[in-house]
């Protein structure tokens, strides 16, 4: 009977579905099976470093029980089996043996069969191979037998294993196994001292009283021995009256198991293992077991002082969890004795405090507390870590995450069992409004610790950890079924709870009181509820659960999101009320999806350098195997606290998405566009691309679907501008803020105040030339995809009227290029002293050629402090010879001059395209939830000729205009310094020009939108190289300019205003005349020129 | 307090779902406890998910049956809430008047309640720990007070009040809450809140008792928490395990 129980329940480990719940998970939706290597690990709860190198089939046999004495073990660690094994002469005497798996990972060798699994590590057991043959002697055999061969702990069985396969398998496997037992060799000291904390290393050396429990008196060494430490039960007594649960004949059945069967690690698992188990394990016993069965023994083996270097490392320091930690300190298990000392609290902080710095996801969910604290009634503060890891991160995922979407998901899978396995009840809960997830709930996130009596919360502990999370489900469905009667009589919540409440104090009383056998007295309410849940609920597989939360996830999951989208647009304050509902969810998903491609991507160029890495470990080995994991990471649901904010290269994708500027001048490749479609489709709601179209489809580059996002000094300062903390990153609120202002308030004052604030680095309401030409670049940054016009409907793409769009544009650049000449018109100028000794230090070094002059703009911001103080005071009002003019206009690279607040709005007023841009057009070129981004590259591609003519007009009108604005510039202080000048400027458009028509037939971008690209690029190029050559001819305006400001004097608000009376009109002829730019620019200049020259 | 024995004459009863919502470890749980039970334990497990205890409050005209749902209070467990506030009458809101953030989420709390909640929902916010603020009077002593509730961070010391009555008052009025000032430790105002609530609920939004099996507690205030109740805590640790010995072979075969 016992057997074939067994074989089903190993049968369920080597199922797939038996799998850690994470990867159950991300079935759904992602790659669907699991790899081999994570079946593998899975099923000897291997850490995940390990991979499956080598597999063959074999035969294991154990020594028989008779053979079993000490010091009977060979003395040499290797024993080669010469003798060719004969299946005919194998007989039952030899012991038991069973055929099955043999499995080779790095450090692990590992042996499964149907009907039992059993783990070995083979990195330090002595081995030799032949031929078909392997003889395994485990490590603490070795020692036991060669060293200390006096009194020592017994040794472990030795194992034999008949490998079946060709020649060239076998050898191959061996190979495999002497390269992994050489480099094992080096962790042997490790393994000892890992393996020292376990309670059976003790317990089993030969000194030890298994009938008094203690170590004898006189044995050798004795004084020596310590026993390990067994958590706060060794001092505060464990739960449970110790005779009662028989801990003693537990003890000795245990000790012989681990006699005969190894221990730590290399225990082999026999049908009795299951078995002693679930009888429930002895308290010294306990904690050991738990780990072995967990497999957080292996990853303590991996990495055993993680746990003292985690607290080390962060000592002293706070977070948020451990505040919640302190606060729960006291108030868990308040009853146990060990948690009333600061012993215990001591141990409780410390465990839940390094967890929450490994996995900072997590922090600390209420709930652990209770968890960790019964765990370390059995295990030391080091073996609790671990466990506690293995339990978030592999037995209950998701549970105490930062949404514990894991804990809400085995609710509905709970519920989804209740229905199927007990209709009657399901309805009876229905119908009277009953919500079984509020009875359940604390079952499943504290392991019915919080529930039952400790004692029998401690046994379900024991199977739990042996079998996996089903056992929850199958511990559950058995309450229910067992209190079904009195569950039908409920007909509220508070009747439903009592009668659970009262069924879990009676735990431990008989559950046929009034039988006449004796021996089914003796049978308790939680014996009952065992067999119960193991038998009648033996169906519920770890492969159920694992269908049943890939059915019932997705839900889940938009449940959660729409609750925490909900909640964080709620509390985002009252800034965003400015935006629209809508608005304001279209930035959420918008922000989120982001981040979420983003990780997604990370993660997949992640899992590919890891398999590549993997696979030339590998190279040559039996298994190619692992496929990346498609863990999905960034979901809002998991919660992960990691993806809540952006970095720069984030916001720029996000920005990609909303606003057409934000899109990069060269795009990707083909491929790369085509799938911009989908994602775009994929922004209205949240992520609905990775939901409906099963995987997501997430391109290997760097910028995943969407469109390659542009960087520019835009960008930069509007990051900047939006992290107000200076966090080099920016959340959700942040993003929400630094919109209100330009989508909300739309209001052109409050726009051109928050463009001048953007380029006003020091925030002394002033920009200086180095920020006029900054912006100005950002203005045709901005505007290089078209200006958005006022009514845009939702669906329409970019190529509606090319012609009106086409001639805005080209608006909009002529008003830039005037914007910038008349900036400079209008620029006041630093302070004069500060001027003055700028010129001197000119003076100084008028001897250098206009060669030097790029080179000199190069670094941009004046400063002044390195001139000496000023001490000629006259050197201001005395006229300056020509030479001195143009050499200080040539070398002085940061005359300092600036404009004001006032002046810019007043620039900006003075064009009505200008105006325009900042009374809707660039609030409108944020597309939001009323009117979201089209699919904006894709656009039907025109004709190359009919766009070629627009395209050379506009490259004339950029270049024209631009040079006609420096031409103009130029002239106005006089003749004197034209003559050096004009050749450079003419040299400038020139390169504009060619830069120009070289983009234009450059890379393939056909079509209207390439060739505005190509007139805005060029406008660019344009502007960059007019800015140079700007320097030095406005510093020559500026001279031109001070002595007309310094002869108005206070008036100069009052000559503002004539001019800006006076440029309107200049404006309105501009606008008239696009193309004739240059011409009217210069003809403007001129005009201005006289102005100055008055 | 509302006592649990019966009123001569029958009066007209109705049950009343009431939750409880607030930052973790403001005295949630604490007050349900004063309320049905006129104890206080210094260190209250935390609520896991929810409990659920029962207690009458005998009107003039009218018993109301208070059916309470207690929630857990850390952000996590926030999207569990609606779970529990589904079809609530009543809520109460708790911060710590010691803590200034607990008043920040008692009001996304009260803001999430408006507009998800049932309509017509009769919101209380209460501010809880006022034994800790010495201008009040209302606690004994300050020292060692509420330990376990409000974490280590406190001193022996009096805790300086950090959110004072005018200012939570001004916005319970903004918001037409109801708004008191407690102490689960004392027990000053706490059946008044309830009192309160009771009498706030309208008539026409009152059922009738629910269900016969509400006599399950046998005329007294049902209580059953689903986790870490104050009555069966002693003996979860030193819980007699009858019968348990023959474990060994009696199970799992």
């Amino acid at each position: 009977m016992f057997l074939s129980n067994l074989v089903q329940k190993a049968q369920q480990l080597i199922d797939p579905g038996n799998l850690p719940a994470q990867l159950g998970l991300s079935n759904n939706d992602t790659s669907g099976r699991p790899s081999k290597a994570q079946l593998f690990r899975h099923q000897f709860r291997l850490p995940d470093t390990q991979n499956p190198l080598y597999e063959i089939t074999a035969e294991l046999t154990l020594p028989p029980k008779s053979s079993r004495t000490n010091g009977t073990l060979p003395k040499s660690p290797s024993q080669t089996q010469a003798k060719s094994w004969d299946k005919g002469n194998w007989d039952q005497d030899r012991g038991p043996h069973y055929l099955g798996q043999l499995h080779l990972s790095e450090q692990f060798l590992c042996f499964s069969t149907v009907n039992t699994s059993f783990i070995s590590t083979a990195s330090t057991s002595a081995s030799s191979s032949y031929m078909f043959a392997l003889s395994i002697t485990a490590w603490n055999g070795y020692e036991a037998a060669g060293v200390t061969e006096k009194a020592g702990a017994p040794a472990p069985p030795k194992l034999t294993v008949q490998l079946e396969g060709s020649r060239l398998q076998c050898e191959r496997f061996c190979d495999g196994l002497k390269k992994g037992l050489r480099q094992g060799i080096k962790e042997v000291d490790q393994m000892r001292s890992v393996a020292a904390d376990c309670y059976s290393e003790f317990f089993l050396h030969s000194d030890f009283d298994v009938e008094t429990g203690k170590v004898r008196e006189g044995a050798d060494g004795a004084e020596a021995r310590r026993a390990p430490d067994t958590g706060l039960g060794s001092l505060f007594r464990y739960p449970g009256n110790s005779r009662r649960l028989r801990d003693r004949s537990k003890m000795r059945l245990w000790y012989e198991y681990m006699r005969e069967n190894g221990r730590n690690t290399t225990l082999v698992r026999q049908p009795d293992f299951h078995r002693l188990i679930r009888v429930g394990l002895p308290n010294l016993l306990r904690g050991e077991v738990w780990e072995l069965t967990s497999g957080s023994f292996y990853l303590r083996l991996q990495s055993p002082k993680q746990y003292e270097q985690t607290l080390k490392k962060h000592e002293g320091a706070a977070s948020l969890a451990i505040e919640e930690i302190e606060k729960d300190l006291n108030r868990s298990l308040p009853e146990y004795a060990g948690f009333q000392s600061e012993e215990g609290i001591g141990r409780l902080r410390r465990v839940l405090t390094a967890y929450s710095w490994t996995n900072t996801d997590v922090g600390y969910c209420q709930a652990m507390n209770i968890v960790v604290a019964a765990l370390l009634i059995y295990l030391s503060e080091t073996q609790a870590f671990y466990l506690l890891a293995t339990l978030c991160d592999r037995l209950l995922p998701g549970y105490y995450s930062q949404t514990m979407y894991g804990t809400l998901l085995d609710q509905r899978v709970f519920e989804s069992l209740v229905e199927k396995t007990m209709p009657i009840i399901w309805d009876h809960l229905q119908r009277h409004d009953v919500q079984l997830s509020v009875v359940s709930l604390p079952w499943f996130l504290s392991l019915y610790i919080n529930s039952m009596p400790l004692i029998f919360a401690f046994r379900v502990l024991d199977v739990f950890f042996l079998e996996g999370p089903k056992v929850l489900f199958q511990i559950g469905l058995a309450i229910l079924r067992i209190n079904g009667e009195e569950l039908l009589d409920a007909t509220d919540d508070g009747t439903f709870i009592s009668v659970l409440k009262s069924y879990f104090a009676r735990l431990g009383e008989s559950a046929h009181p009034k039988s006449e056998n004796p021996k089914h007295r003796a049978i308790t309410h939680f014996q009952a509820l065992m067999v119960v849940a193991f038998k009648e609920f033996d169906g519920i597989t770890q492969h159920t659960i694992a269908e049943q939360r890939a059915k019932h996830k997705p839900a889940v999951m938009v449940n959660i999101e729409s609750f925490a989208k909900r909640t964080s647009i709620r509390n985002l304050g009252p800034e965003s009320k400015k935006l629209s509902a809508n608005d304001l969810g279209f930035l959420y998903d918008r922000f989120y999806t982001v981040l979420y491609e983003r990780q997604q991507r990370a993660q997949m160029l992640q899992a590919e350098t890891e398999r590549r890495a993997k696979a030339a470990r590998a190279r040559g080995g039996a298994g190619s195997e692992v496929v990346a994991p498609q863990v999905e990471m960034g979901r809002v649901a998991l919660g992960a606290a990691s993806s809540t904010t952006m970095e720069y290269d984030a916001f720029r994708e996000f920005l990609a998405g909303i606003a057409r500027w934000a899109v990069t001048d060269s795009p990707l490749s083909p491929s790369t566009k085509a799938d911009f479609g989908d994602s775009v489709r994929g922004n209205g709601s949240l992520r609905s691309t990775a939901r409906a179209g099963g995987r997501p489809s997430v391109s290997s580059s760097s910028w995943g679907s969407g469109p390659e996002p542009a960087d520019h000094d835009f960008l930069h300062r509007l990051f900047g501008k939006w992290d107000a903390e200076s966090r080099g990153s920016l959340g959700l609120q942040d993003v929400v803020y630094g919109l209100a202002p330009v989508k909300g308030d739309r209001d052109l004052m409050g726009s051109i105040a928050w463009f001048f604030e953007l380029y006003d680095d020091d925030g002394d309401g002033r920009v200086d030339r180095e920020g006029i030409l900054r912006m100005s670049e950002g203005l045709l940054f901005l505007s290089r995809r078209g200006v958005e016009s006022q009514s845009r409907g939702g669906g329409e793409g970019g190529v509606e009227g090319e012609e009106g769009t086409q001639s805005k544009d080209e608006q909009f650049l002529s008003a830039v290029s005037a914007f910038i000449r008349r900036c400079f018109e209008y620029a006041d100028p630093d302070h004069p002293s500060r001027q003055r000794h700028e010129e001197r230090d000119a003076d100084a070094t008028n001897d250098l050629d206009l060669l030097d002059l790029t080179e000199s703009d190069a670094d941009a911001t004046p400063n002044p402090n390195h001139h000496p103080p000023p001490n000629d005071a006259f050197d201001q009002t005395t006229p300056l010879s020509p030479k001195h003019l143009q050499a200080n206009a040539a070398l002085d690279p940061s005359s300092p001059v600036h404009i004001t607040l006032p002046t810019f709005r007043m620039l900006v007023l003075a064009d009505e395209t200008l105006e325009f841009f900042f009374d809707s057009g660039f609030a409108n070129s944020f597309h939001l939830a009323d009117a979201p981004l089209p699919s904006l590259i894709v656009s039907s591609p025109l004709p190359f000729s009919s766009s070629a003519s627009a395209t050379s007009g506009g490259t004339a009108a950029a270049g024209s205009g631009l040079g006609g604005a420096a031409a103009a510039v130029a002239a106005s202080p006089g003749a004197r310094i034209s003559t050096p000048i004009s050749p450079g400027l003419g040299g400038a458009a020139g390169t504009g020009a060619a830069a120009g028509a070289g983009v234009m037939v450059g890379p393939g971008k056909p079509g209207i939108r390439g060739m505005l690209d190509n007139i805005v690029t060029d406008g660019m190029r344009v502007a960059a190289e007019v800015r140079r050559r700007m320097d030095d001819a406005q510093k020559e305006l500026d001279r031109g300019a001070v002595p007309a400001r310094t002869g108005t004097g206070g008036e100069e608000d009052e000559e503002d205003e004539d001019e800006a009376g006076d440029l309107l009109d200049g404006a309105e002829a501009d606008a008239g005349a696009a193309s004739a730019g240059g011409e009217g620019v210069g003809r403007r200049g001129s005009e201005k020129s006289t102005v100055f020259d008055r | 307090m509302a006592d649990s024995t019966q009123a001569s004459a029958p009066k007209p009863s109705s049950s009343v779902k009431l939750v409880l919502l607030g930052e973790a470890a403001v005295g949630k749980s604490s007050l349900v406890l004063r309320f049905v039970n006129n104890d206080f334990h210094p260190n209250k497990e935390p609520t896991i998910g929810a409990a659920f205890l029962t207690q009458k409050c005998h009107l003039p005209a009218r018993i109301i049956k208070f059916e309470i749902w207690d929630t857990a209070g850390q952000e996590r467990f926030a999207s569990l809430a609606p779970m529990y506030y589904r079809n609530a009458q009543a809520a109460l809101v708790v911060y710590d008047v010691t803590k200034a953030s607990s008043l920040v989420k008692a009001k996304h709390w009260v803001a999430e309640l408006q507009r998800q909640a049932s309509p017509g929902i009769v919101i209380a916010l209460v501010g809880n720990k006022v034994d800790l603020c010495e201008e009040d009077g209302a606690g004994t002593s300050g020292e060692g007070a509420g330990e376990g509730e409000a974490g280590g961070e406190d001193d022996d010391d009096a805790v300086a009040r950090k959110v004072g009555f005018k200012e939570a008052k001004a916005y319970a009025d903004e918001e037409s809450l109801l708004f008191f000032e407690t102490s689960a430790k004392t027990g000053h105002n706490v059946s008044e809140v309830f009192t309160a609530i009771a009498n706030a609920i309208p008539e026409a939004s009152l059922k009738g008792a629910r269900g016969a099996g509400a006599a399950a507690g046998g005329g007294g205030a049902t209580q059953a928490a689903i986790s870490g109740g104050a009555g069966q805590e002693s003996s979860r640790v030193n819980l007699t395990a009858k019968g348990d010995g023959k474990a060994q072979e009696g199970c799992a075969c």
